[in-house]
């Protein structure tokens, strides 16, 4: 398990990244962390012939407020976005998922466009990203474009960005006062790999109404799925035991999980239902706005 | 194909290594074959197992998920770097009254992501001082004499 | 130094919390792993080419492209070695075992994914790599089977042509009067039970280092092993070399567990290698090599049936034995480990005295199966104890209550078992009713919903009554029809002439501790502190010959080889200070690293004196009358049959009731290896034994699929226990010192793993038993808990 040779650029300006991009199109792969390409240029299952560095670029890092949004540079660590404050407080939903994103060690060095361009199926941020609706920006040879994360992910390993694009930016809207959020998941084991996971973030009224309801399924299909079923059956409902089990019991006709060594598609389905109820009750118990 | 060398100025320790590497040299193997720094080990070489778990400008970081040629202009921090001379700290005196290591293949990897945690989370919990653990594999001691370590080396801190 | 050398408390060593003097080195990160032992200059590294196919002929390999690229060496194909490197085999007699070859390079047919086909000999290991890329193999694909139940079937493929079968081994026996007996009894009770493949999976993969001395065309090979002297005794004869040409280091060795106590094709390459090329040749096995590679274990199944009576007591028992031995019968235990320790093992604690078995190791095309910490005794304690759990339910009797009718009482040891174990002394009963107590059994039962539900969770309880086979001597081993394990070790030990005391054994060490409990022995036979001892092993050439690490063995053989070399030791220094005390040697006590005459403490020589004196560096002749030069000794130990340990697990668990997620809140060990040496050394192997259990019986498994392609590779998908999963266990010792062995030491490394499968299957069972509570295969991932949950499955 070494890499094969390859090709080292370490662009130091983002113009710069982009153009090695350009020049370089399908053997060209973009370095962010490197917790999910390592490993796989550790065993030569991927062997791109240019490495594109982006760990120089001071400007793909960053993490800011911008009027509605909470926008992040696609070099942002995963360990930032867990310890923020402004992340925190306006996307309470990352905050609450970033722990659950490989360790602590792991998340020093892997980045929030890594993950989300890496789109593994069981990954937490693609999940989170489809729950808030975040919008991926994209840049590559022929400008920027903005993906809503919803139309990003197209199947295991496999998103809207064309061989020469790269994740440019990520625009998370922020979540409104009386917003909750969750994040559950769950694995063949503790502190391993998670094999299924559901992000929640709902408005809730001062009535306790549901205004506005998210919820992502991850690891139950090709790509993380909006659970769209259990969304319109919770809106406009108050969130307590009465509705719950039926919301996440509605989630289960949402999700279409494959088997693989890990677990069997029922149990994912199943994983799925118990991680909705999980969230769900979990956002109940933080009260009303 | 080879790609061509570039140097890079890389602190471990304390020493300055000025070397040219291959841009596919993983960190691991420039610390243990560049500068025979070999107590850090590699367990799984993708990730998963912890053992080559080095501080890297202050964080803790997979060496076999890192390329040398990253590690440019940085300071690492080594097992080797950890004892003060002949003292061991007081983590690793910890480990060793509380028998927290067999084989001790996997023990640099926890030294030094425990390094980091208890710099940033001086009065750990169990249940946070398990959750760090859990990003490390050791196959065999169980993991309870780790945890006594942890909270003894808290105490003694 | 260790602040531990210094105490100097009353009293004996052995017995002692000692934390250990091999920690100095390892915390300082200057272990020295095989990766880690200096590279001569020149060092080759070798990689291998091997086959993706599970069954196939190799039809041509072009190497050019290979042997072309800058810093390779050579490549070297099956064919370019058949000579060298014949093929090897374990090919020794025994009734129903048939010979069966393996060649370090596949010449002609692969027998499995990761079957060596080609090597590379680059001057680094990433060059070496690359080149792999540049073969080119082409194969004919060949019918495979991975499933040890398909293997048998009269159509299956056969991975060994020149077999009529793919029946490895077979036996069987039955009791005298058996057939009576089980028709007799009040019920019969059938079940199957299934046990996943594991891997080892030591942090530190294998790898060795062979290094060629033209001085003498001799090869010193260091290499990750747990048996040093067998592999050298294994790689001479099967290269043809004499043992003087060959020496064999172990250094510190990142975990063993039982795979790493075989003789493997890279061994055999990197030595033959090494002395083609004159040159040191080096091999690190990577993750992927490992799993792929590195024997793995387990992988059985047990039809089991047990007639019993309606009082609970158990008549007699019947298995038949299935085991996946995968394509290649091995060095030095061939495939006769695991298909004969499960009906060795499957009375442990209990008491009936007819029993049936027959059994068979068969065939696959998959990574040979061999010892992995516990062999078969994980695997029949968990059906042994599953029964036991099913009779209760039958009969509507407390499970600890069919266990107390059955298991050998305190009156009755010495007890010899219906497989003619000798029980020499024991504390069945003490330690389950110590276990019981400390989990507050009847307040549990009390406590505890007949539907078993509260908040979501199933919660249950498992009870697993647990003896472990450990320190086995020669008689085993040759009842056992395992010629190449000797079964003796040896140890020599010597007063310096600086007055410290250095020993070496024959054993080599994972990571047990040696350093710290052979120094704790010798410190308590020569009246030194331990700080005074080194301890020295695991090198062919500084080292006497024995046996090895593994199966448990360490305290009671190498121990007592230990205590026997230090005794005689201590009567030589004793004649020697008699000699400058002018007193008489049965006077002499050693205390405090000094001899002084009994009573009178002032009239002492230091241990410094008595070795100038012994090795000559004296004004004038310090010789006693009959004595000559030197304080050494040397003394190997067999110890009779074996030694047999004792415990009693309890596992609580809670079962997600939406998931299936299995979290073991609780886990109680009351624990009986004899006289324990270093109570914390014991406690950390019963825990890191009882999370391997845990990883066993709730997520670990070793995946083919149906063309035999390794699904579980890497460590994403093979599945090991983190600190999340693992309670601290709640732990007590009990010590029924063996009566038969020098020490009174029995086997502590392997219980933990035996109690975990079915201390956690039957707590499984009990949290389910709404559902019938019947557990049969393992893993319990949470897929198949929730089938449990949701397809009950009759009871």
């Amino acid at each position: 398990m070494k890499p094969a040779p390859f090709e080292y650029f370490v662009p130091e300006a983002a113009d710069e990244a982009l153009a090695l991009m350009a020049e370089h199109g399908l053997e060209a792969r973009p370095l962010a962390g490197g917790q999910s390409l390592v490993p796989l240029i550790n065993m030569r299952m991927a062997q791109p012939g240019v490495l594109i560095d982006l760990n120089r670029c001071a400007e793909f890092a960053y993490l800011r407020e911008d009027g509605d949004a909470l926008v992040s540079g696609p070099m942002t660590r995963q360990r930032e976005l867990e310890l923020s404050p402004i992340v925190r407080r306006h996307c309470p939903l990352i905050a609450k998922a970033m722990p659950h994103m490989g360790h602590a060690t792991i998340r020093n060095r892997g980045t929030a466009g890594g993950s989300l361009s890496h789109a593994d199926p069981s990954a937490e941020l693609p999940g989170v990203a489809v729950a808030m609706d975040a919008e991926l920006i994209a840049g590559g040879p022929n400008g920027r474009r903005a993906i809503p994360a919803t139309e990003f992910y197209l199947a295991e390993l496999t998103t809207a960005l064309e061989p020469e694009e790269m994740l440019c930016e990520i625009r998370f809207p922020k979540a409104t006062e009386n917003s909750r959020a969750s994040f559950a998941e769950v694995g063949s084991h503790f502190g391993g790999l998670a094999i299924v996971g559901v992000a929640g973030q709902v408005e809730i009224s001062a009535s306790g109404h549901c205004n506005k309801v998210a919820l992502a399924a991850t690891g139950a299909g090709e790509r993380p799925m909006r659970l769209t079923s259990a969304e319109a059956l919770l809106t406009g409902q108050v969130l307590d035991e009465r509705i719950i089990p039926d919301a996440a019991e509605a989630a289960a006709a949402d999700v279409e999980p494959l088997e693989d060594l890990h677990a069997s598609a029922h149990w994912r389905r199943r994983a799925v239902v118990a991680m909705t109820a999980q969230a769900l009750r979990e956002i109940a118990s933080q009260g009303v706005g | 194909m080879s790609a061509a060398r570039r140097d890079v100025r890389i602190t471990v320790n304390g020493r300055t290594y000025a070397v040219s590497v291959e841009p596919r040299l993983l960190l691991v193997d420039f610390l243990r074959h560049e500068c025979g720094l070999t107590g850090t080990h590699v367990g799984c070489a993708h990730g998963v197992c912890g053992a080559c778990t080095v501080v890297l400008d202050g964080a803790s970081v997979r060496s076999c998920l890192t390329f040398a040629v990253q590690a440019d202009n940085s300071e690492i921090t080594t097992v080797e770097g950890l004892a003060d001379g002949e003292s061991l700290n007081a983590l690793q005196r910890a480990f060793h009254e509380n028998h927290a290591l067999q084989c001790g293949y996997c023990t640099p990897g926890f030294l030094m992501s425990l390094t980091e945690f208890l710099r940033e989370t001086p009065d750990p919990s169990e249940a946070e001082i398990r959750e760090r653990l859990s990003g490390n594999l050791c196959r065999c001691t169980g993991y309870a004499n780790i945890v006594r370590a942890v909270q003894a080396a808290v105490q003694e801190m | 130094m260790s602040t531990s050398d210094t105490a100097t408390d009353a009293g004996t060593w052995v017995g002692r919390t000692v934390p250990r003097k091999e920690d100095q080195r390892l915390l300082r990160g200057f272990g020295t792993y095989i990766d880690d032992v200096p590279e001569p200059r020149g060092t080759l590294h070798l990689a291998m080419l091997r086959s993706p196919y599970a069954h196939a002929r190799i039809l041509s390999i072009d190497t050019s492209e290979a042997e072309a690229l800058d810093g390779v060496v050579a490549v070297v194909t099956g064919a370019d070695i058949a000579e060298l490197i014949p093929p090897f085999a374990a090919d020794y007699e025994k009734p129903g075992f048939k010979v069966s070859h393996r060649s370090a390079l596949a010449p002609d047919t692969v027998r499995f994914v990761g079957d060596g086909v080609a090597l590379v000999l680059a001057e680094n290991a990433y060059i070496a790599e690359d080149a792999l890329g540049l073969i080119f193999a082409d194969y004919e694909p060949l019918p495979s089977v991975a499933d040890v139940e398909d293997a048998l079937k009269p159509d299956a493929p056969r991975i060994h042509a020149d077999l009529d079968d793919n029946i490895l081994i077979e036996g069987g026996n039955k009791t005298d009067g058996f057939d009576e007996v089980f028709e007799a009894a009040d019920n019969i009770l059938r079940e199957r039970f299934r046990v996943n493949r594991v891997a080892g999976t030591a942090m530190e993969p294998r790898g060795c280092l062979a290094v060629y001395e033209k001085a003498d065309d001799s090869v010193t090979l260091w290499t990750g092993t747990q048996v040093p002297h067998l592999l050298r005794v294994g790689i001479a004869r099967y290269l043809g070399w004499s043992e003087s040409q060959l020496r064999v280091v172990a250094p510190d060795v990142g975990g063993g567990f039982g795979p790493k106590m075989y003789l493997y094709p890279e061994e055999l390459l990197t030595v033959a290698m090494a002395r083609q090329y004159r040159s040191p040749v080096k091999w690190i096995e990577d993750r992927l090599e490992d799993f792929l590679t590195t024997f793995h274990a387990r992988d059985h199944v047990y039809d089991v049936a047990v007639a019993y009576n309606n009082d609970g007591t158990v008549q007699a028992v019947e298995v038949d034995v299935l085991v996946n031995s995968g394509a290649y019968s091995n060095y030095p235990m061939g495939v006769n480990l695991e298909p004969f320790q499960g009906p060795l093992n499957m009375p442990g604690p209990y008491r009936f005295r007819q029993f049936a078995y027959t059994t068979k190791g068969v065939a696959t095309n998959t990574c040979s199966t061999g010892a992995f910490r516990g062999v078969s005794a994980p695997c029949v304690t968990f059906a042994m104890e599953g029964m036991m759990d099913r009779i209760a339910r039958h009969l509507g009797i407390d499970r600890v209550d069919v266990r107390r009718r059955n298991i050998v009482r305190p009156d009755e040891f010495p007890y010899v078992n219906v497989v003619n174990q000798l029980y020499v002394s024991g504390s069945y009963v003490e330690c389950m009713d110590r276990a019981l107590e400390i989990v507050d059994y009847e307040n549990y039962l009390a406590n505890q919903p007949p539907e078993r539900l509260v908040d979501g969770k199933y919660r249950g309880i498992g009870i697993a009554v647990v003896t472990e086979l450990g320190g086995q001597g020669a008689a085993r081993y040759k009842a056992r029809s395992l010629p190449d394990l000797p079964g003796f070790d040896t140890a020599h030990v010597e007063l310096e002439p600086n007055g410290r005391i250095l020993a070496t054994t024959s054993f080599a060490s994972q990571g047990q501790g040696h350093e710290t409990t052979f120094a704790q022995i010798i410190a308590d036979e020569l009246g030194v502190s331990i700080g005074d001892i080194t301890i020295r092993g695991g090198d062919t050439e500084n080292s006497p010959f024995g046996t090895g690490t593994f199966a448990s063995r360490g305290a009671v053989v190498a121990g007592g080889a230990v205590m026997r070399a230090s005794g005689d030791l201590r009567e030589k220094v004793k004649k020697f200070a008699a000699h400058l005390l002018e007193a008489s040697a049965d006077d002499i006590v050693l205390e405090d690293g000094h001899a002084h005459v009994q009573g009178v403490r002032e009239m002492r020589v230091s241990l410094y004196e008595v070795a100038r004196a012994a090795y000559g560096l004296t004004d004038s002749m310090q010789l006693p009358e009959g004595e000559e030069f030197g304080l050494e000794a040397i003394a190997t130990y067999d110890p009779p049959a074996s030694s047999i340990s004792n415990a009693c697990h309890v596992a609580c668990v809670a079962v997600d009731a939406a998931t299936g997620l299995v979290e073991v809140e609780r886990y109680i060990v009351v624990h009986d290896c004899g006289r324990v040496v270093n109570p914390l050394l014991v406690k950390g192997q019963v825990q890191g034994g009882v999370a391997q259990g845990l990883g066993q019986a709730l997520f670990e498994e070793v995946l083919y699929d149906s063309d035999g392609q390794l699904l579980s590779a890497t460590l994403m998908d093979y599945l090991v226990p983190t600190a999340l999963d693992v309670p601290t266990l709640e732990m007590e010792h009990i010590e029924s010192p063996a009566t038969d062995n020098i020490g009174g030491f029995k086997g502590a490394g392997e219980g933990g793993v035996i109690g975990a499968l079915p201390a956690i299957a039957c707590a499984v069972g009990d949290a389910l038993v709404a559902f019938g509570g019947n557990v049969n295969r393992l893993p319990l991932r949470p897929d198949a808990v929730l089938e449990l949950i949701e397809g009950g499955n009759g009871a």
